[in-house]
């Protein structure tokens, strides 16, 4: 039996005088009992516009021009805002991608799910039990501990655990999952994936999971669509979509979620480990200040930390979230003073790349303000002319054009910031390249240009990068030494090669682990 | 959709308010030197006329014309909450940012000393001040401008903290960009959107203060025309000519008013929906 059925579904965003955009076109699928459809697409397709659609979030300015999403046997577009918004929740539940700000800060973990039940007049003692068991389910094994915890005293997957507890606490019969796992780790998502399935099956939940990433779906969905530009293109089961694609741009999708360096054209500089090192961290320990006046100082968050990059070479540095991956990444780049140990940067410059691309531009500026800004900080004096084509020499460099300048960083899609991001770090020369999980907010066609043009840097120009991911299959393909962190300290370190291969230490087994489960 | 509608009418209601105020700073502005009537020139003949076609709010006790004094009042409460919430934003300014940025001891410090201040009743602190150094135009402006100061630091302060762990702000350390650079270039463009409704709260509070102490004699001095000192005046002919009462309080009234709402309008037009 269908729990949804939706026809000739279209949308329009209309925003001031202009032609009304088409957000989704002519969308016809039907979600079957009792199973996990995977909708998968770049950023921008309208994967997470069909989900708002299909729960009523829409915001005010897109318009559903035509169709009709029948939920349980009821049209959704024909009930009164009342009607829906019992629908949502009690037949429909969501899940969204940020657990950072899904939940009330102010309010502990259990205030914040008991107010999805005391809107509709449960008695007190039968909310709490019910809360409690919930969050048994979703797999704490101290939920009282969790109950009284505020958001911020517990770890993003924990977080995402609430939420999902939250979401089923009504036991909805459709559940839509809105990129659940981008921002956590490869261990993480595992996990939240099967916690995913089981209540799916437990519950006799149907799960709408939306995600960018095409390695996510394996062993976890039943079927799958593939969305571009508001339509569905490629609907199949699983099996037939990873292994045996019709559609084009599927294929094309699957290339590059595998990053193959062959198909994608990487090639990276030779390395002579002979030469003297470009970048040298001695046995540095970093902590973060803390208590009244910052004086007493909290124990080290990193700690004996030794390694060498040599020139052109591109060094990985792995390990779940919270090992000190970006602590180590922000002492190197002179954000943080290192407590102890020394960091040679050997006369180069190191320039940086963060994650988040929506961030790493100054809303207020234009592009070319921002590429002009490292030239003025590194008081390189030069005239009008040179400036100019030094700004443009490093746009060209990264692939964008020269009209990209004048702009905003809000006109700009997201690889886009990332490329302008880039741009910034190459007009200085720099001999490093910090690279914070440049990828992991992107999807995998825009990832894998960016990766391109990391090769491209890095073949060109003898760039070193040392690449911070939690994704293995990036540094399998990129790196050729790596390093792995665990509570702060790096427990591995060797020839990307062996160290996969034939992984010693546990939070290296555990990573390794967590990649096979996807793919 | 009952949301939009609430929204619509508080942008209607906004966009009203504050044209009503700007028409009467406009209004006070080309007037004041081409009507007819001399706001300080005493007339014995004409004392306490209610409102006519001569005189339109009518005259008080010793036959000064309430509209010409009205008009003259409004210039100097505009001046002196333009120059209050100027000297108080500067100073704040100078103190916030700071504070936000660097954190640590020299926040500490800074925060000590703006919340000290802030901890006095802000009439309070201006009266003491006018009283000591004597009541002058001059003093009321910088008293106020010391006591508002405080209230921009916080926003300031406030703000700068949130943007420090944005990646741009973070990139710009790494370059090693001048902090002064970093403050006033790539945070402060980014504060425009908050400080704009704390600067147009803040006119209409201060306008409110300057009132306060127009009324208790320490602020504008006279002759001068002030519409806290006109509604002291007035209380002693409250029954007899209700007039000299009405027509300052509801001219006070609708420009704070109207400031409000420019705030209100100035949040809405940067996106801000907070309630």
């Amino acid at each position: 039996m269908n729990i949804a059925e939706i026809r000739n579904l279209s949308m329009s965003i209309y925003s001031g005088k202009g032609v009304p955009a088409l957000i989704l076109d002519d969308l016809n699928f039907h979600i079957r009992e009792g199973e996990i459809l995977g909708l998968i697409g770049n950023s921008g397709s309208g994967k997470s516009m069909t989900a708002m659609t299909i729960a009523g979030l829409l915001p005010e300015s897109a318009q559903v021009t035509s169709g009709s999403i029948e939920i349980d046997g009821k049209d959704v577009l024909k009930l009164s805002a009342g009607e829906r918004r019992k629908l949502l929740g009690e037949e429909i539940g969501m899940i969204f991608q940020d657990p950072m700000t899904a939940l009330d800060p102010l309010e502990t973990v259990g205030k914040n799910l008991d107010e999805i039940l005391r809107i509709r007049n449960i008695p007190k003692e039968e909310r709490k039990s019910r809360i409690i068991s919930m969050l048994e389910t979703v797999g704490f094994i101290e939920p009282e501990r969790i109950y009284r915890s505020y958001p911020h005293q517990i770890s993003g997957g924990q977080r995402q655990r609430v939420l999902i507890a939250g979401a089923a606490l009504l036991k909805p019969k459709l559940l839509i999952a809105d990129e659940p796992t981008s921002s956590l780790d490869t261990v993480t998502t595992v996990s939240i994936l099967k916690l995913l399935k089981d209540i799916c099956i437990e519950m006799h939940m149907t799960i709408l999971f939306i995600s960018h990433d095409l390695s996510v779906v394996n062993n976890f969905c039943d079927r799958v669509m593939v969305m571009k530009d508001g339509k569905i293109i490629d609907s199949d089961n699983t099996e037939d979509i990873l292994h045996n694609p019709k559609n084009a741009f599927t294929a094309e999708l699957l290339t590059k979620a595998k990053l193959d360096p062959r198909s994608l054209g990487l090639e990276f500089s030779e390395v002579d480990p002979s030469g003297s090192p470009v970048l040298k961290v001695m046995d540095i320990a970093t902590a973060y200040r803390d208590g009244f006046f910052g004086r007493q100082r909290a124990k080290n968050t990193i700690e004996g930390i030794c390694f060498d990059l040599y020139p052109g070479e591109v060094m990985g540095l792995i390990g779940s979230s919270g090992c000190g991956k970006t602590t180590l990444a922000k002492t190197i780049c002179g954000l943080l003073k290192p407590t102890g140990g020394n960091i040679d940067h050997c006369s180069g410059k190191v320039g940086v790349v963060f994650q988040d691309p929506v961030s790493c531009l100054n809303p207020m500026h234009t592009i070319r303000w921002h590429l002009n800004e490292p030239l003025v900080a590194a008081g390189i004096k030069l005239t009008k002319e040179e400036r100019e084509k030094k700004i443009l020499e490093a746009i060209k460099a990264v692939g964008l054009e020269e009209k990209h300048l004048s702009r905003y960083p809000g006109r700009l899609s997201g690889g886009q910031r990332q490329r302008a991001a880039i741009a910034m770090c190459l007009i200085l020369e720099p001999s490093v390249i910090i690279a914070d999980e440049p990828f992991s907010s992107l999807d995998a066609s825009t990832a894998a240009s960016i990766l391109k043009l990391l090769s491209k840097i890095n073949r060109e120009r003898k760039t070193s990068i040392l690449l911070i991911s939690h994704n293995l299959r990036v540094v399998r393909t990129m790196c050729r030494r790596v390093l792995v962190m665990s509570r702060g300290h790096v427990v591995e370190e060797g020839m990307t090669e062996e160290v996969l291969k034939s992984p010693k230490a546990s939070a290296t087994k555990a990573l390794i682990d967590a990649e096979r489960q996807l793919s | 959709m009952r949301t939009s509608l609430q929204k619509k009418t508080r942008i209607y209601m906004a966009v009203g308010f504050s044209l009503l105020a700007v028409i009467l700073v406009a209004f006070v502005i080309s007037l004041t030197h081409l009507y007819v009537y001399d706001p300080n020139s005493t007339n014995a003949a004409a004392k306490l006329l209610p409102p006519s076609s001569d005189h339109l709010f009518g005259t008080d006790n010793l036959g000064r014309d309430v509209f010409a004094r009205c008009m003259e009042a409004s210039k100097y409460t505009l001046l002196v909450s333009f120059c209050g919430v100027f000297i108080a934003f500067v100073l704040g300014t100078l103190l916030g940012m700071p504070a936000g940025y660097f954190g640590g001891i020299t926040d500490k410090f800074i925060m000590l000393i703006s919340n000290s201040v802030m901890c006095f009743p802000g009439i309070l602190l201006a009266l003491v001040a006018v009283a000591v150094f004597g009541p002058s135009l001059f003093n009321v402006v910088w008293a106020l401008g010391l006591v508002f100061a405080p209230t921009f630091a916080r926003v300031y302060r406030t703000g700068v903290i949130g943007l420090s762990s944005k990646e741009y702000i973070l990139h710009a350390k790494v370059l090693k960009v001048n902090p002064m650079r970093i403050m006033l270039l790539h945070i402060f463009p980014n504060l425009v959107p908050q400080l704009l409704p704390a600067v147009v709260i803040g006119l209409a509070n201060m306008t409110l203060f300057e009132s306060g102490m127009s009324y208790l004699g320490l602020g504008v001095q006279p002759p001068h025309a002030s519409y806290g000192k006109m509604l002291a005046d007035a209380q002693s002919y409250m029954t007899m000519a209700p007039w000299l009462i009405v027509f300052p309080a509801l001219l006070l009234v609708i420009y704070v008013l109207g400031l409000y709402f420019l705030s209100e309008a100035a949040r809405l037009s940067f996106g801000g929906e907070r309630r």
